[in-house]
């Protein structure tokens, strides 16, 4: 109730300050798209009775305005999604929905806003500031805003970041009808919390990052509701019941940038509820330039993670995977690759392909192919949602 | 007043016989040129613009591409310049930024921000024949305007449209540039007309058109249009300038990592 209320009141100030300028000196840039999409599942219909086809129409619209010659800016970044199948997967979010004030070294931000720490292609494991939308993207990159109030400062030596989060959200699974889903339901009525603050604690975050001649380098602390809940089977109900501890997260990240060669590195150690953990996820990029004498780029990927959790389902990851970029005047590329779990009880096969066909409109076909999946895998469920999947967005 | 004395000797010695200055040799004369050339788009300080990038292929097919920039000049004369560029179209591209720190001997420093990504990543620049956005310039063109990143010999004068060129050859030295030599027509203002660059295997690939030169502050020329014809595939860029405008006083915390997320979507 009360986050509704501070929508409404950033909203109203937002509107005084945009209304507070002389009308004629606002400038401001409003952009965004429409995406339909189209699914269909390759092995006709879900082991948990799912469709064998869905489809979904995907929008996004960003404001931005400047005001004081710049010294404030305001930024709106809204998504959302209408599923055929699955309510879960339908929703609407403010990605940002900001109000930045700039001293000299200093930004002050209000608001909404997505943070992503990390320098993997794949495996982002240090991220942590965002919840996912598991009934989005089952992989977890898509992300919800998150109400903060931060404050950057840059200092010759770096950045430092304060990051204080009110507001915590939980993570959303797809529902009974979403595809690929858990062989259970998460049941929203049992969540449980470490905090005795629950869902109303105020999270903390700190992060210092750097460039120093070819090195990237951020290290950072978050203390707070672990955004991964605890998925626990209730006998009873035949549900899964959510369990999210207190996570008190540190982390390093470096990206080492040497001619074609890109090499990464993410690593953490973290107390969740009471144990503690370390994970490790990094790889190198290489890009052949030029690709026999076209024009064409293809570069090479290769990533994997390591967690301490026996139980955790990314404890022994790999991903190999190839980027062909045409450098066309329609921006054709193409990224794909294999994701495997090197005790080999689960592989998948990924291929994105996109290309702008008009000026205004980019089409986007993404094709997901499993292998054999153990039984005992967190994958199992997902084994047989092979899917293919094309968009087109018409941007305004 | 002994060294004054000596300092008078040599120039006498220095000024009774001007064919020390013929003796300079093609080379010297070469970079001498160039050098001068680059110094005259030098000490603006810093610099905004808008740019449009208008790709023609060979069967007339145009695309217009829109760019807002800007760039601080690096007054290390061993480093170089520093520019922030925001992408305006096409629509799917709006909101991407790109921070480029150039430098003359070392790759350059690029960070890419991509609305659709969210974060902010340092990429590899060392694609230097690699095009531009779709287009017939390389990143190479725009990063390795510095006269020190080519060997420079001077060829001697040809006449175009009734106006006398400098010829000059120059050779990149720096690794993979997609060109084995480029030609350029310098005018007597030190103003590059015309320059030829040649592939790898020593075919004519493309050329450069500079035009629309203005003078800013009383002592900068800068082409205002810019356009390439690639011989071998037919294409034609076409790059054009608009608003530009010098010495404006940018932070320069603008062109750090961290003020990309200020621009940022």
């Amino acid at each position: 109730m009360l986050k509704k209320y501070i929508i409404s009141f950033l909203f109203l100030f937002l509107q005084y300050l945009v209304a507070s300028q002389n009308a004629s000196a606002i400038d401001y840039k409003a952009y965004g798209f429409i995406q339909p999409e189209i699914t269909t599942f390759l092995n006709g219909d879900g082991r948990h009775d799912q469709s064998n086809s869905n489809q979904s129409i995907f929008v996004k619209g960003t404001f931005i305005t400047y005001l004081n010659d710049g010294d404030q800016k305001i930024t709106i970044n809204t998504t959302g999604r209408i599923d055929e199948k699955d309510s879960e997967r339908s929703y609407i979010d403010f990605q940002k929905l900001k109000y930045e004030q700039y001293f000299d070294d200093i930004t002050l931000k209000i608001g909404n806003e997505l943070i992503f720490w990390g320098v993997n292609e794949s495996f982002n494991i240090i991220d942590i500031i965002n919840q996912s939308n598991l009934a989005e993207d089952i992989s977890g990159t898509k992300k919800f805003g998150q109400p903060m109030i931060s404050l950057n400062y840059n200092h010759s030596y770096g950045n430092f970041d304060l990051f204080i989060m009110p507001f915590f959200k939980e993570r959303i699974f797809p529902g009974r009808n979403g595809r690929p889903r858990l062989a259970l339901e998460v049941d929203k009525s049992t969540v449980v919390y470490e905090s005795s603050s629950k869902k109303n604690k105020i999270d903390a975050a700190v992060r210092y990052s750097t460039v120093y001649d070819d090195y990237d380098i951020g290290i950072a602390h978050f203390y707070g509701n672990n955004r991964s809940p605890e998925l626990n089977v209730n006998p009873l109900s035949q549900k899964l019941d959510a369990y999210y501890p207190i996570l008190s997260q540190t982390s390093l990240d470096i990206q080492s940038t040497k001619g074609a060669w890109l090499y990464k590195l993410e690593t953490l150690t973290a107390k969740n509820g009471e144990e503690r953990h370390f994970g490790i996820a990094g790889g190198t990029e290489y890009t052949i330039y030029g690709l026999r004498e076209t024009t064409s780029d293809l570069g090479i990927i290769v990533e994997y993670t390591f967690d301490d959790r026996n139980d955790f389902a990314f404890n022994n990851e790999g991903v190999l995977a190839l980027r062909w970029t045409k450098n066309d005047i329609k921006s054709t590329s193409l990224l794909a690759g294999l994701v495997a779990d090197m005790s080999g009880s689960s592989n998948r096969f990924f291929a994105e392909f996109e290309q702008r066909i008009r000026d205004d409109l980019k089409v986007f076909i993404d094709m997901s192919i499993n292998g054999e999946i153990d039984a005992d895998d967190f994958t199992y469920a997902f084994e047989e949602d092979s899917q293919l999947t094309l968009k087109i967005a018409k941007y305004f | 007043m002994k060294r004054m004395k000596y300092v008078k000797i040599i120039f006498i010695v220095f000024t009774l016989f001007p064919f020390h200055l013929s003796a300079e040799t093609a080379e010297e004369k070469g970079l001498r040129i160039a050098k001068a050339s680059y110094e005259n788009g030098r000490g603006f300080t810093d610099m905004v613009s808008d740019q449009l990038m208008i790709l023609i292929d060979p069967k007339g097919n145009e695309v217009t591409r829109e760019v807002s920039g800007k760039t601080l000049e690096n007054l290390d004369p061993n480093d170089g310049d520093k520019s922030l560029t925001y992408f305006k179209t096409p629509k799917d591209v709006e909101g991407t930024v790109m921070l480029s720190h150039t430098h003359i001997s070392d790759d350059d420093d690029q960070w890419l921000y991509l609305p659709a990504l969210g974060r902010v990543k340092r990429i590899s620049s060392s694609n230097k024949s690699g095009a531009f956005m779709g287009s017939e310039v390389a990143f190479e063109d725009f990063s390795g305007t510095d006269y020190r990143k080519y060997e420079w010999k001077f060829l001697g004068e040809e006449v175009e449209n009734n106006e006398t060129f400098y010829k000059l050859e120059s050779y990149p030295n720096y690794e993979n540039s997609g060109y084995s030599k480029r030609i350029s027509l310098i005018d007597n203002l030190n103003r590059t007309h015309k320059l030829d660059f040649y592939d790898r295997k020593g075919e004519l690939l493309k050329t450069l058109y500079l035009e629309d030169y203005v003078l800013y502050k009383d002592k900068i020329w800068m082409a205002n249009t810019m356009k390439v014809e690639n011989i071998q595939n037919k294409n034609i860029t076409i790059l054009k300038w608009l608003n530009r405008e010098l010495d404006v006083g940018i932070n320069k915390k603008d062109f750090e990592k961290s003020s990309i997320l200020r621009l940022a979507d």
